[in-house]
């Protein structure tokens, strides 16, 4: 549910963005990441009807069970791109969500891996589609935030704000749900080590421990990324 | 997944499901797409007359005009789509309009031109312009209706009349790419008339709205055509009725004048 939900705002975050871009090579690429992003959007919510929602029941699902900081989280993003800035919206979209995305997946592919070799696959090939992505964002607004570097506060606050809405969204899932139900699929058989993420056995694992896993390496990513086009990591604590 | 192999044999929930989808534009794109870089199989260049070629360069830079709008209208549009299947065509909508922008501004530097944003702020024609501008006007006050009436039935209708035609007289190479573009607009128009065909049956006096909206872009449309040849020289007694096979294929969509 939370996957669809941060792909529908990655759809309408690339597309809002192709209008905005200002150059024919930055409206080509979002074009293609448009296509990714739906695709994803298409995966996902295959998945939902392969676990038993019913297409008309879609929406309503969604609605009930999207992690309420996911949604505050996408409407900080979705604000920039309807004002059509795009050295936000690019930050926004290909380092932040982005960022935050590929490593959401990876852990998830981690633990699916070898319990759940299909879901595992799918995961894998939006992984790459991610980092595809998560390059653009590094290339071409390194270029952009030198040209305009009065766009850097700006730009820094609404990373601060979406870090702060990602950080609950992560707490709320590990916490009230449990940790999220693909990245447990693989138990350990009694001969087998279990699935690991980040040196962490997902299997054994506290859902703090796992919470505490997944955040540190997205913010490392972050503060990695945000470091590469002149941007100083912006903790929201 | 459905049984048979022709969507149109489908009921309407499943036919939008499987038209609406990334497999059925996978299908679709890949017989056409595979093996031609930039839209054209390796075909060789004609000689061209400086004439010949100045006149292709200012047909290009107004279809430029014409797919940077619908590259922006499509994908503005898929914020306010109505429902997930609008949006995923949309989505592959936009990936075609990009791809056509990029195969015509590479068909426009096999030509010689080396500043092709230059070149088109230069020689598109106003007419195109004022019919992007009102587009993207539709597409930004979120009018679902108006957006896929200008862009999927008008602006589409438009390309495929314009691109048929040209096909048919120009080089090989250029007629090529343009026969790979009109495959991809036959899909588009597809999804307006079958999105608008759908709610004028729930909403009949949608109808007279979409009319008068097609009232004022028709006239823009037709200065288009008139204008266009007029750059490429072509004597008046020579030209194409451009504008009756535009009429013609919006009205096969439903809307007549």
């Amino acid at each position: 549910m939370q996957l669809i939900a941060g792909e529908r705002c990655a759809l309408a975050a690339s597309s809002g963005l192709v209008n905005a871009a200002p150059d024919q090579a930055s409206k080509t690429f979002l074009a293609t990441q448009t296509l990714d992003e739906g695709r994803h959007v298409e995966i996902f919510t295959q998945r939902l009807y392969d676990l038993g929602v019913k297409p008309n029941d879609l929406e309503t699902t969604i609605k009930t069970y999207i992690n309420p900081h996911l949604g505050k989280f996408a409407e900080v993003l979705l604000e920039k791109i309807d004002k059509k800035d795009f050295v936000a919206g690019v930050v926004g979209q290909n380092i932040v969500l982005e960022g935050m995305a590929f490593s959401v997946f990876e852990m998830l592919h981690a633990g699916a891996e070898a319990s759940n070799p299909k879901f595992a696959h799918t995961l894998s090939g939006t992984i790459a589609d991610e980092r595809r992505h998560v390059g653009f964002g590094e290339n071409r607004i390194g270029e952009l935030i030198r040209r305009y570097p009065e766009k850097k506060p700006e730009v820094q606050r609404m990373q601060r704000e979406m870090t702060k809405h990602m950080l609950a969204t992560f707490h709320e899932a590990f916490a009230r749900n449990g940790s999220p139900a693909e990245a447990r699929t693989g138990a350990p058989q009694k001969d087998r080590a279990g699935p690991t993420y980040q040196g962490l056995n997902l299997a054994e694992a506290s859902n703090e421990e796992m919470e505490g896993a997944l955040s540190a390496t997205v913010l490392k990513e972050f503060k990695t990324r945000l470091g590469r086009i002149g941007l100083e990591y912006q903790s929201p604590v | 997944m459905p049984e048979t192999d022709d969507p149109h044999e489908l009921g309407e929930a499943e036919f939008r499901n499987t038209v609406h989808s990334f497999e059925f534009w996978f299908e679709a794109v890949q017989g056409y797409l595979h093996g031609r870089p930039y839209g054209s199989p390796g075909l060789r260049e004609s000689e061209l007359t400086e004439r010949q070629r100045q006149g292709l360069i200012t047909t290009l830079c107004n279809y430029c005009v014409g797919e940077t709008a619908a590259l922006d209208a499509s994908s503005g549009m898929i914020g306010f789509a109505p429902d997930r299947g609008a949006k995923i065509f949309l989505a592959t909508q936009v990936v075609d309009e990009g791809r056509h922008l990029e195969v015509l501004l590479h068909r426009m530097k096999q030509l010689g031109v080396a500043d092709p944003d230059a070149e088109i702020e230069q020689r598109a024609n106003r007419s195109l312009l004022k019919f992007k501008e009102r587009l993207l006007e539709f597409v930004d006050a979120r009018d679902w209706e108006a957006s896929v009436f200008a862009q999927n039935v008008i602006l589409e209708c438009l390309e495929y009349t314009v691109f048929r035609h040209h096909a048919g007289t120009a080089d090989p190479v250029t007629a090529e790419m343009l026969r790979g573009i009109v495959s991809d607009e036959r899909r588009h128009m597809g999804f307006g008339e079958n999105d608008l065909g759908r709610r004028l049956l729930m909403a009949p006096h949608t109808h007279d709205r979409l009319n008068q909206i097609k009232r004022e872009l028709d006239s823009l449309v037709i200065n288009t055509f008139a204008e266009t040849l007029g750059e490429l020289g072509v004597e008046r007694d020579d030209r194409p009725d451009l504008a009756g096979d535009y009429l013609a294929a919006v009205a096969r969509l439903g809307f007549r004048s």
